[in-house]
């Protein structure tokens, strides 16, 4: 079936086409600013890292880090084709998605507690975690270039 | 000039210790990421406030968000120069990466106007107020940078010499 994905007119427009690759990575950088920027913003303000902005304000933002996420969806999927059936044994592409599953799993929970105004110490917890998925998530993308089993 | 200090650089033992150092360039870059994402994820609230957007969230309250983006800044100049020495040959003449350059200089011209003219303004100002045109451009302005600094990097393995 990955097979299949790789021949595709997609896949193959983002592995034969000079620009698309590039130009996919730079959408899933942008991507990757916006919503793990933000999370990140959130997650050490929950933690106590940093202060100013109160918890709510994080309720309105979120709706731009779920934009960043789906442009990174998209152009991960897409960058994802060209190689498919590579990219399903890679050790490190594997575990990215397994954290940023995690990390939207995280988010979703940080989100609805903000929202019922539950125990601030769990969030806490849920926000720590959330910062080491995000994190983690970045070191595995990173390790895709470097680890090819 | 370049020519000059490119060859300085690689005669230095900066240069042949990180070359040498194994899996210290994938370290590097995973570094460069998080500063990019604290750079990045602070600015982008910060500056869209600026232009206008999130007028729930006060000027004075967004401010705060400035020590996380200038430690984010540093973690990425820091591990910036360490790449720069790592390969001073492949950087120096590459076009991305100069124009890469220009642009995070041009960015710091505009965070010295913030500073000396634009911040002074938020104290002002209240929530429900029209933002005055200084803070909108210096705001869309950073913005319009800094994604200028993250695509060109990102591009950097892809373009050619200059």
């Amino acid at each position: 079936m990955f097979v299949w994905i790789e021949n595709t007119a997609l896949a193959l427009w983002v592995s034969t086409s000079l620009w698309a690759y590039p130009f996919l990575l730079c959408a899933h950088i942008s991507g990757l600013a916006i919503v793990v920027g933000i999370f990140t913003v959130r997650d050490f303000h929950l933690i106590g890292i940093i202060s100013g902005l109160q918890e709510t304000k994080f309720l309105e933002l979120r709706k731009l880090a779920y934009c960043g996420f789906i442009i990174n969806s998209l152009s991960g999927l897409m960058l994802f084709t060209s190689q498919a059936s590579y990219f399903v044994t890679n050790a490190p592409f594997l575990s990215k998605l397994l954290f940023i599953s995690f990390g939207i799993i995280l988010a979703l929970q940080i989100h609805k507690r903000i929202r019922e105004k539950q125990d601030h110490r769990i969030i806490k917890r849920l926000a720590i975690c959330s910062s080491i998925c995000w994190f983690s998530a970045i070191i595995s993308g990173r390790l895709i270039a470097y680890i090819f089993t | 000039m370049i020519e000059a200090l490119t060859e300085e650089m690689m005669a230095s033992n900066l240069t042949q210790w990180i070359q040498a150092t194994y899996w210290l360039w994938p370290i590097l870059e995973i570094f460069h990421f998080f500063g990019l994402t604290l750079l990045m994820g602070g600015l982008i609230i910060v500056d869209l406030r600026m232009i206008g957007f999130f007028s729930y969230i006060g000027l004075e309250e967004v401010k705060k968000l400035l020590p996380l983006v200038i430690f984010g800044f540093l973690v990425n100049l820091i591990t910036g120069v360490l790449f720069l020495f790592g390969d001073p040959s492949r950087y120096s003449i590459n076009i991305g990466f100069q124009i890469k350059m220009i642009l995070v200089l041009l960015a710091g011209c505009n965070a010295a106007i913030y500073h000396l003219k634009v911040e002074p303004l938020f104290s002002n100002l209240n929530l429900t107020d029209r933002l005055p045109l200084a803070i909108k451009i210096t705001g869309f302005t950073s913005l319009t940078l800094w994604t200028g600094v993250l695509l060109l990097g990102r591009l950097i393995p892809y373009v050619g010499t200059g």
